[in-house]
């Protein structure tokens, strides 16, 4: 595959270029083929997405990179199994997200922290534990170092369960629906909203704290 | 892929307190609460400066997360990408 007399590839294929619909129908039919040129055009147009969607759930480059090399050897080693009942893209996401997911999975556990720490507490009565809840949504546009906090977000994403960090990359990275997700990770709209809330609170609790405020 | 518009309601609930508001944060911002939840969650809020804080940082997590961004892929990672699937495919 992507041999290297094939240099002369049209700029529509090189990746930087549109692809139309009928232009990728055709493409996969002869990938199904075996045809190598057309699994090249594929690789071209999609590598920088692929990319792009696995660092997002790995965090790094080099697990980003064994990602995407895994998900272009399934799509060729079975680009029959593409149906084309959903979009190519859709399809190449799943491969995407399963091959991530799987990565993730085989990290040492100890990365995994407790969230109840950075849950939001209440006293008895169902209010705040920790009064008055300090709104400092205001007060992080007053640092300069707004790269700290995208590294907080960052730290606290890799924290993590693999299957919580999937739903938060998939809901506030990718905006994809909570049906959308559930389709995607193979379980109930009712887990994807309680692990999204989950999430959502520890990284809320993890920037607070890191104001120097009560996460709870 | 754009976020598209819920179906399926969440069935009314009491927003007496903190907590109940709270756990109601996600349906709120998807638009799943039906119309009695969702005034008597807004009616908490108008009484509650706790939890109007609390909503605001909540999504402010929700911009942050989405504000992460990443480099393309390294122009040498491609290449060598395409030398593995060059000795692995055909």
């Amino acid at each position: 595959m992507i041999s290297r007399s094939h240099k002369r590839q049209s700029k529509s294929l090189s990746g930087k270029g549109q692809l139309s619909g009928e232009d990728e129908r055709l493409l996969i039919q002869r990938v199904k083929a075996g045809d190598q040129k057309a699994f090249e055009a594929i690789f071209n147009h999609y590598v920088s997405r692929v990319y792009r969607q696995a660092f997002k759930f790995v965090g790094n480059e080099a697990d980003a990179e064994d990602v995407v090399q895994e998900v272009f050897l399934l799509v060729y080693r079975k680009a029959n199994s593409f149906l084309g009942k959903s979009e190519f893209s859709t399809w190449l996401y799943r491969l995407t997200a399963n091959a991530a997911l799987t990565k993730l999975r085989q990290r040492k556990k100890e990365k995994e922290v407790s969230l109840d720490e950075y849950m939001p507490k209440f006293r008895k009565d169902g209010h705040h534990l920790v009064r008055p809840v300090v709104d400092w949504t205001q007060d992080i546009y007053k640092h300069v170092a707004m790269k700290e906090f995208h590294q907080i977000i960052q730290q606290a994403m890799d924290q993590l369960s693999p299957m919580d960090k999937a739903v938060v990359v998939m809901s506030d990275m990718e905006e994809m629906s909570n049906p959308e997700i559930s389709n995607n990770l193979g379980i109930t709209v009712q887990a994807v909203k309680a692990r999204l809330h989950r999430a959502r609170l520890f990284l809320r609790g993890r920037l607070t704290n890191h104001l120097g405020y009560s996460p709870t | 892929m754009a976020k598209k518009a819920q179906v399926g309601r969440v069935n009314s609930k009491k927003v007496d307190t903190c907590k109940q508001a709270t756990s109601l944060i996600l349906d709120h911002l998807t638009g799943e609460l039906d119309s009695k939840t969702a005034r008597l969650f807004e009616e908490h809020l108008m009484i509650c400066p706790d939890c109007v804080a609390f909503l605001n940082s909540y999504k402010e997590t929700i911009k942050f997360t989405r504000s992460l961004s990443y480099e393309d892929i390294p122009s040498e990672m491609k290449k060598r990408i395409r030398r593995f699937l060059r000795d692995n495919i055909g």
